[in-house]
């Protein structure tokens, strides 16, 4: 593991112009938390409607999840980024560890969701979600060895094993959603790391070739016991009810995502109002607080109130590109890329599904979608982007 | 409108935001606005160092060794990562594009269809049944009523719990597997409760009311039902209802709501008037949840009962022929124990083709339709023991015409110049015309001597008839072939009577034609035959009628018009007022001379007075023989006896009614057609004097018969 370059940035970093202490909250991007607390809020807002009607849910619960959120974002913008660089090995073991963990008898449960995702301490967590955190910080540290020029093949596969391992681990559970969540963050990582694009555009055919693979595996496993082994048949219900989203029958899947297009076209340009939503008050909206949340803003608020959250995401996603672009090292620089683009993998699929543009998979749309984990490893991921933003100098005015 | 374009901007406004800031971060690169570059050739180094480091060790080396060189150097991107961050905006643009673009088209564009489809969702109509009208005879009186009936019903899954199965069971006193059956029954509809038992008694309603922890799924309901007062009075001409089927609901008649659970008519007054007597439903909107709670009642309208349809029947008359035929074919309510194994009787005004009275025999009672259906009386119904009480033999029976036929061909023989007044005949009981050597016999077989035409008819000589059979033969070069046939439908033989009871019968004037389609299968049997000629002048052979197509002709021959028959009189609405009356029809005036008309009416008559037990029927009756026209007939048919046609209009000078009877197997027309004609009659003319007001309640055919011995009457024509 040793073969890695050290991270070049790491060695000077001492030595870099430290002015950010001039005021006493001057280490905080104004712009950049306005708009984190718009959205957080606007996010509320909507939840609190979804979870209003359904006794499963506590907004409470929520609330803490944002108030853990917010301690540990400032926590970790005060932390130097840098000195994460060189622990590439150990966020590797903390990944295989934690996706791991659900499989140890009597910690792990499925949650009565049929894949091992979830562990038991006093409440359900989900580890895969904390995951994604040690899975950002390991993808960036392993790139970001190779100064934005990862040329060689065996370097690039070197660093494409390391970014593999997580996924992996988390398809033992399995989680094929928080899985392609961690391949988008490699992918991202390697985009931005340097690599060549003839290696990315091998390795993309490569992967829609071991796609085909399971495929035609699963078949011949049918052919000769019975029943598909490698997909379970709840995905490939997705995946019809997907491919076939006319024809699909209105029970389960279907009915799922019919009721979800419902919920959206009939918000209408300026929506139902906040707590007039009738598809999820009546119980239409299966999951609504949490995998289809966005349908609840978008029969609610409408097409208006949808844009408005597009347009926050927007805005936190291009202060984000502003201080990535700014970044003085390239650790720094492939932490915030990926963290952005994992949040623009989880708000395509999350709101693409609910459109029908993308297969129904359980991945939460960032600071909006109910659930305390996802909101805490958000907020973690704001204080890594506050910490690059902090800690590079030369972008402060 | 306005909120298309007010979307449409906002929209466009995000597609710029999003171009606008990728370009500022591009021009801001540009403008050197991120203060460190770093120099190319450190990029380059470290690029081209670690690509080329084989082990750790060198690389360590060449790092220390650039970062010595350059300490303020680091992994900065440098422009050869510009197309990478492109990359990434290009990226985010497309996701936000899409998600936009896909979220304007759900939205704006196709809202109203999502919104029809929430509506959709949130609202339940619920329809609770509308009484059906009442249907009412001529003087007001409900044949067909409505009452209340404690319902009990189960939901579908019951079936499945024993336990409830068996207190069920216990309670109403029905076995367990019939309870189970009845739950299982889903001809009212998959989703809807099941009827356990109709008319549940009070005690038992009240005994699960207070046990409903014990029931779970059982309810009891307050049905409106149909009521039948007098049982099976009428019962052909109102009919019966039943649960609507998957194939009703697929074939609804405009201006018809029909709902699963609702009742539809199926036959007779209930199925042709289906749409007058269907009330409006109530309907109750409701907002429910995803499990099907009612959430709220949003708005909610009372049921509106159908009309009440007023028919021309005449109860206390139709009570009358219901309880005749009765009497007389099985006179210890079992069929094979009296005279004949069915019949039929048909009463109509002449002068607008009201029905005052039609029965068929056996009857069946309606309210078997009712509630939980008599499943097992109706298979009994269709077996040939029970002799078919669902038929109605007045408009769907078809019977050789036998002698009631010769008032028609008479007309016939008269208009062609094959009989008049003057001619006369000799019967010597058999003729041979054809020359076959097996001559046709008279019903008289010692003959009836010489007689002219009016005698022919009133002795009914079938004789007589050969030989203008003969006559139509021998001239079809000139006549025609089918010159008889032509004449015999002026009188709407072998055509519906068009009355509104539906289902009816056409019956048959054989042809030529018909008879060489008839028998394609068999060429030697095809050929028209002068015999078939015989046969079909005297109503035998190949012709087929139905009662109600005799009684429309006769009431032609009393009256010179074919009217219409119908039983509908006036539909009457809640309110009581008529919305709808029925406008007496005149099909047609069949084109007969008075002259000939009354040769032939005067026969008529003279059957009736010189025929001494005609005679007496009507005067036992109290009814001047004089005053009655009839024929009488009896049809040889199939192996069994004869069956007895009788038909009459009166009063003669001033005909007011047409009566046209047969009974299956019941022997002579005049010995048993006769009697039971002449009673029928008696009791039109008795009510039109205000004399007759009982109305009997009628029982449904049981289906039981004993073999029947015949009526030993002997041919009586």
């Amino acid at each position: 593991m040793a073969s890695l370059p050290q991270i070049s940035s790491l060695k000077s970093a001492s030595g870099a112009p430290r002015r950010g202490r001039e005021r006493r909250f001057g280490w905080i991007n104004v712009p950049f938390v306005a708009v984190v607390a718009a959205l957080v809020s606007y996010g509320l807002l909507v939840v609190y409607s979804a979870v209003s009607v359904d006794p499963d849910y506590s907004f409470s619960r929520q609330l803490a999840g944002v108030a853990a959120g917010v301690v540990l974002m400032a926590v970790v913008w005060r932390l130097d980024y840098r000195r994460l660089g060189e622990f590439t090995n150990v966020f590797l073991i903390i990944n295989v560890v934690l996706i791991l963990l659900p499989h140890i008898p009597g910690l792990g449960t499925d949650a009565g969701m049929g894949a091992k995702s979830w562990i038991n301490v006093g409440m359900q967590v989900q580890p895969g979600e904390f995951a994604k955190i040690t899975v950002i910080l390991l993808d960036a540290s392993v790139v970001a060895r190779y100064g934005g020029k990862l040329e060689d093949a065996g370097e690039y596969l070197k660093a494409l094993g390391y970014i593999l391992v997580p996924f992996a681990c988390i398809m033992t559970q399995p989680d094929l959603g928080t899985g392609l969540v961690y391949l988008f963050i490699g992918a991202v990582a390697l985009v931005v790391g340097g690599a060549r694009p003839k290696y990315l555009l091998i390795t993309l055919a490569a992967g829609i070739v071991a796609i085909m693979c399971v495929f035609a595996v699963d078949e011949a496993i049918k052919s000769s016991t019975g029943e598909y082994k490698l997909l379970k048949q709840y995905q490939r219900n997705r995946l019809f009810v997907f491919l076939n989203q006319d024809s699909a029958d209105l029970s389960s899947e279907g009915y799922n995502l019919k009721q979800a297009q419902i919920a959206i076209g009939s918000g209408g340009l300026f929506g139902k109002g906040l707590f007039q939503g009738t598809q999820h008050s009546l119980g239409l909206l299966p999951e609504a607080p949490t995998d289809f949340i966005f349908c609840v803003l978008a029969e609610e608020l409408g097409f208006v109130g949808a844009l408005v959250l597009l347009a926050l995401y927007l805005a936190l996603i291009l202060i984000s590109f502003r201080i990535a672009m700014a970044s003085n090292d390239l650790f720094g620089m492939v932490i915030v890329m990926c963290i952005i683009g994992m949040w623009l993998f989880q708000i395509l699929e999350n709101i693409g599904m609910d459109c029908g543009l993308m297969p129904i998979t359980g991945i939460p749309l960032p600071f909006v979608s109910y659930g305390s984990s996802f909101m805490v490893v958000n907020f973690v991921l704001l204080g890594l982007i506050g910490s690059v933003w902090s800690h590079n100098a030369t972008m402060k005015r | 409108m306005f909120a298309a374009i007010l979307a449409a901007s906002i929209a466009l406004v995000i597609t710029i935001a999003v171009i606008l800031g990728v370009i500022v971060f591009v021009h801001n690169r540009k403008d050197g606005s991120i203060n460190v570059k770093k120099p190319v050739n450190a990029i380059r180094s470290v690029g081209v160092h670690s690509t080329l480091s084989e082990t750790a060790k060198r690389a360590a080396t060449d790092a220390v060794a650039r970062d010595a060189a350059h300490p303020s150097a680091n992994a900065q991107p440098s422009g050869g990562l510009k197309s990478r961050f492109w990359a990434m905006g290009v990226l985010v643009a497309a996701v936000f594009g899409t998600l936009t673009a896909k979220l304007w088209s759900m939205q704006i564009l196709e809202k109203s269809a999502y919104a029809t489809e929430s509506e959709e969702n949130q609202f339940a109509t619920v329809y609770t049944p509308a009484p059906r009208g009442r249907i009412l005879d001529a003087g007001g009186v409900a044949i067909v009523g409505n009452r209340l009936s404690r319902t009990i019903l189960a939901d579908p899954d019951v079936a499945d719990k024993p336990d409830v199965v068996g207190r069920l069971s216990a309670v109403l006193g029905i076995p367990r597997n019939v309870v189970r059956t009845r739950i299982q029954d889903a001809s009212e509809g998959a989703q809807s409760q099941r009827v356990v038992a109709s008319d549940a008694r009070m005690r038992d309603v009240a005994f699960i009311a207070e046990h409903s922890d014990a029931f779970p799924g059982v309810t009891v309901q307050q049905r409106t039902v149909r009521d039948y007062p007098y049982g099976a009075l009428a019962a052909h001409v109102v009919g019966y209802t039943g649960a609507v089927i998957d194939s009703d609901l697929e074939n609804v008649q405009e201006g018809r709501d029909l709902q699963p659970n609702d009742v539809v008519g199926r036959a007779g007054v209930e199925y042709v008037y289906d749409n007058l007597l269907a009330g409006d439903h109530g309907e109750r909107k409701v907002m429910a949840d995803a499990k099907g709670n009612v959430v709220e009642v949003v708005s909610e309208t009372q049921p509106a009962m159908g009309s009440d349809i007023r028919l021309t029947i005449e109860a206390p008359v139709q009570s009358v022929c219901d309880e005749a035929l009765a009497k007389l074919i099985a006179p210890n309510g079992v069929i094979g124990t009296g005279t004949g194994t069915a019949g039929a009787a048909v009463i109509m005004d002449v002068r607008d083709g009201g029905i005052l009275a039609m029965a068929s025999y056996p009857p069946y009672a309606p309210a078997l339709f009712t509630g939980s259906v008599d499943q097992e009386l109706l298979d009994v119904y269709d077996t040939d023991e029970s002799h078919h009480p669902l038929l109605n033999r007045a408009t769907q029976g078809l019977y050789p015409a036998a002698s009631t036929y010769k008032a028609f061909t008479g007309l016939a023989a008269l208009e062609y110049g094959f009989a008049d007044t003057s001619r006369t005949w000799t019967c010597t009981g058999e003729w041979d015309g054809w020359n076959t050597g097996a001559p046709q016999k008279c019903w008289l077989k010692t003959g009836h001597g010489t007689l002219d035409f009016r005698s022919g008819i009133v002795n009914s000589c079938d004789t007589v008839f050969y030989d203008i059979a003969y006559q139509f033969y021998e001239n079809s070069d000139k006549v025609g072939e089918t010159a008889m046939q032509d004449y015999l439908k002026k009188y709407r033989f072998g055509e519906e009577t068009g009355i509104d009871l539906g289902g009816e019968a056409v019956g048959r004037v054989p042809t030529p034609e018909w008879k060489a389609e008839a028998f394609r299968d068999q060429p030697e049997e095809a050929g028209w035959l002068g015999g078939d000629l015989t046969n079909m002048v005297i109503g035998q052979g190949y012709v087929q009628v139905t009662p109600l197509q005799i009684a429309v002709a006769y009431g032609a021959i009393a009256t010179g018009s074919l009217m219409r028959p119908h039983v509908l009189k006036d539909v009457v609405n809640t309110n009581g007022d008529v919305v709808v009356a029925f406008e007496p029809e005149v099909m047609g005036t069949p084109d007969v001379p008075m002259k000939n008309l009354s040769v032939v009416r005067d026969a008529l008559r003279g059957v009736t007075v010189e025929n001494a037990e005609i005679a007496q029927q009507f005067s036992d009756r109290g009814i001047d023989p004089a005053t009655v026209a009839c024929k009488t007939g009896t049809a040889e048919f199939g192996d069994g006896d004869d069956y007895a046609w009788f038909a009459c209009y009166a009063p003669f000078d001033d005909p007011k009614y047409v009566m046209a009877c047969i009974v299956e197997e019941g022997g002579g027309g005049s010995a048993t057609g006769a009697p039971l004609g002449a009673e029928l009659m008696a009791a039109a003319l008795d009510y039109d004097e205000g004399k007759l007001k009982d109305i009997a309640k009628i029982p449904g055919s049981s289906g039981t018969s004993v073999p029947y011995t015949g009526s030993s009457s002997g041919r009586t024509d």
